[in-house]
């Protein structure tokens, strides 16, 4: 949103007599370049005694010479310290973010590795593939895909189908009972999964579902963070546009097909990435569930993989090459709708 | 709003929210109240007789050493995990969100963590922290003239390296959640600031912070809770060991209930313990959030 007001600011007509505007890119350019910075000090000094005019504006805040003093002087100080802090810690950051999956991909096309011979070259001896095709068949990585991308998929339609009716509702509806049932569905959203585990584990045996896809895919029917999620978004959706929809006699059903959906798509898009992320990750039901290899999720295939090759001495480029494999679907959804996450958590109020 | 009230209305209403509250019921609320049940008897995942024993498994919880020995390693790992997450995802979103150049690139770097497999991470940490001298964690303590450690088979380091792959995870959901939080800061609020001439140290301290307090209560209060059911990083990097070092205490509920003697109604009591303990943080953490969202307003 700032990206938008720094390319904005130049651009836009010049106003003399609002020093704001000027300091305000001066904060979003700053660390950009050591002389900008200098350049944007000297013109925000002429704008310190140009300041007065704007607090006259408001009698009742604070005397405003001495702050304005105090607040010029910082910026006096040899050029750019905190910016050189801010940027070493950005740098810090990125390469502690990074380096993990750097390091599996560098691992995974090196020589095999076993834990007898490590190799901690930042640049691999010899690059090679052979990894990838000896993880993809050790641990059936294909079908584990198939497993896990489907499994996820069905999880996804069956939430979306449940929270998306029952968000409607309890944004836009007014009945008896509504925010004693809200609470409900916000206090299942602290019960750990470990304490369902058993009871949903002895339910989908006797629902004959043990060990099968639909048993990995129906205790997740429905989520309650999805519910609040999309219940958050559409409470901001304008009574009168409510109201106008009722006035051309759309039912409760149409109204939410054709008004309530489209005008809550951003946010159904972003819980739709939570959820997918969510389901492709998930380990401790597929690990109690999924017994036979067949219908193996990737975390547990890659689990199984691990644990079966510990036995023996592990091949480490073969691990990571699996543990790339794996991770390549929920890293392109990210990549695809990196922006949704962050759209959607501020859409939420959970970020404000 | 539309609808007033109604036999019609209420129809409607139910048929909206019937599908949600089948699945919650049938699968949270449902099992959440069977699992409380079930933690008052001597039930086993493979024996078809069990009984009801009253308290006897609370009893038994509060004098496990086993399950003290959870616990403190489950606070160990809460405390060396959020708080460095919560600052460290705080300080990168504060120094992120005024980056001009490059801005994409920044961001999709910091948000990679999050939305990585963390069993594919924990293959990958696991390799770092090889006991072996050539592993990549020894080659770097080597350049301080440290000797090999054996990280992820010491008892004194297994948890903290364990931890560190949750906290690098963490730190960068916090980073999402701060940068969406500190977006949502209208632009008025700081132009206003400029114009009382309030910058840098003191805009921070005095109207960004405030403004997020909202935001830092909800992750704290959200990534204890997250923490306090680890139990991927432990499945895989450890299996809880060596000597039971780096138990959680899910994977203790895991290991009580699901491998050994399978006593799930020992397990549920445990699991009830821990819900309690949960919804208390929860609780805490509404009204907190209540409280700072009420300043936050007065402030914006």
């Amino acid at each position: 949103m700032s990206a938008g007001t720094s390319s904005d600011a130049p651009v836009g007509p010049p106003d003399p007599a609002d020093p704001v505007g000027r300091a305000d890119q001066t904060d979003q350019t700053d660390q950009t370049d050591q002389t900008d910075q200098t350049d944007q000090t000297d013109q925000t000094d002429p704008a310190g005694p140009a300041g007065p005019p704007a607090p006259a504006g408001r009698p009742g805040s604070a005397a405003p010479a001495p702050t304005a003093v105090r607040a010029v002087r910082p910026r006096r100080r040899p050029p750019g310290t905190a910016t050189l802090a801010r940027l070493a810690l950005l740098t810090v950051g990125i390469v502690v973010a990074v380096l993990p999956f750097a390091w599996m991909l560098r691992t995974a096309i090196g020589p095999a590795q076993s834990a007898l011979a490590l190799d901690s070259n930042p640049i691999p001896s010899r690059v090679q593939f052979h990894s990838f095709d000896q993880a993809w068949h050790a641990g059936d990585l294909g079908s584990a895909l198939l497993t896990g991308v489907g499994v996820s998929l069905a999880i996804l339609a069956l939430q979306l189908a449940t929270a998306v009716p029952a968000a409607y509702a309890f944004a836009c509806l007014r009945f008896r009972g509504r925010t004693a049932l809200f609470a409900v569905v916000l206090a299942t959203l602290l019960v750990p999964a470990q304490v369902t585990a058993v009871p949903n584990y002895v339910t989908i045996s006797a629902l004959g579902f043990a060990d099968t896809r639909v048993g990995l895919v129906l205790p997740f029917m429905t989520h309650a963070g999805m519910i609040f999620m999309l219940r958050q978004y559409m409470s901001t959706i304008p009574a009168s546009v409510l109201d106008a929809a009722r006035m051309d006699g759309l039912s409760t059903w149409r109204t939410l097909r054709s008004i309530i959906v489209p005008l809550a798509a951003p946010a159904i898009a972003s819980v739709s990435v939570f959820s997918f992320l969510l389901s492709y990750n998930e380990y401790l039901w597929p690990l109690l569930v999924a017994r036979s290899p067949g219908i193996a999720t990737p975390p547990l295939a890659l689990a199984r993989l691990l644990s079966d090759s510990s036995a023996i001495i592990p091949d480490f480029a073969e691990l990571t090459a699996a543990a790339l494999i794996i991770s390549l679907p929920s890293l392109a959804v990210f990549v695809v709708a990196q922006r949704r996450l962050a759209a959607g958590i501020t859409g939420t109020g959970a970020g404000a | 709003m539309s609808g007033v009230g109604g036999g019609r209305v209420r129809w409607r209403v139910g048929a909206l929210l019937a599908p949600a509250f089948v699945g919650l019921g049938l699968f949270v609320i449902g099992p959440a109240l069977v699992s409380a049940f079930i933690a008052g008897t001597d039930k086993t995942l493979t024996g078809p007789h069990f009984g009801w024993v009253g308290t006897a498994n609370a009893r038994t919880a509060f004098s496990d050493d086993d399950l003290g020995g959870a616990v403190r390693n489950t606070l160990v790992y809460c405390l060396i995990t959020v708080i460095p997450a919560v600052a460290g995802g705080l300080a990168l979103a504060l120094a992120a969100e005024r980056v001009a150049h490059g801005r994409a690139l920044v961001r999709f770097a910091l948000f990679l963590p999050v939305s990585a497999n963390i069993v594919a991470m924990a293959v990958v940490f696991a390799y770092m922290f090889d006991s072996s001298p050539d592993g990549f964690a020894n080659t770097v303590v080597g350049l301080f003239g440290v000797a090999p450690v054996d990280w992820l088979g010491d008892t004194s380091t297994a948890l903290p390296v364990v931890a560190l792959v949750g906290g690098w995870r963490l730190t960068s959901f916090v980073f999402v959640v701060y940068l969406a939080g500190l977006t949502a800061i209208p632009r008025s609020v700081y132009e206003a600031a400029d114009v009382d001439g309030i910058r840098g140290f003191a805009r921070l301290r005095h109207i960004t912070l405030p403004l997020l307090a909202p935001t830092t209560v909800f992750l704290g209060v959200f990534v204890t809770i997250l923490t306090l059911q680890t139990f991927e990083t432990v499945a895989v990097l450890t299996k809880g060991g060596p000597l039971n070092s780096s138990t959680t205490i899910i994977y203790y509920i895991y290991e009580v209930g699901f491998t050994g003697s399978f006593r799930i109604g020992y397990a549920s009591m445990i699991a009830l313990l821990l819900l309690v303990v949960i919804v208390a943080l929860g609780a805490g953490g509404a009204l907190l959030g209540r409280r700072f969202r009420r300043a936050r307003e007065a402030v914006a």
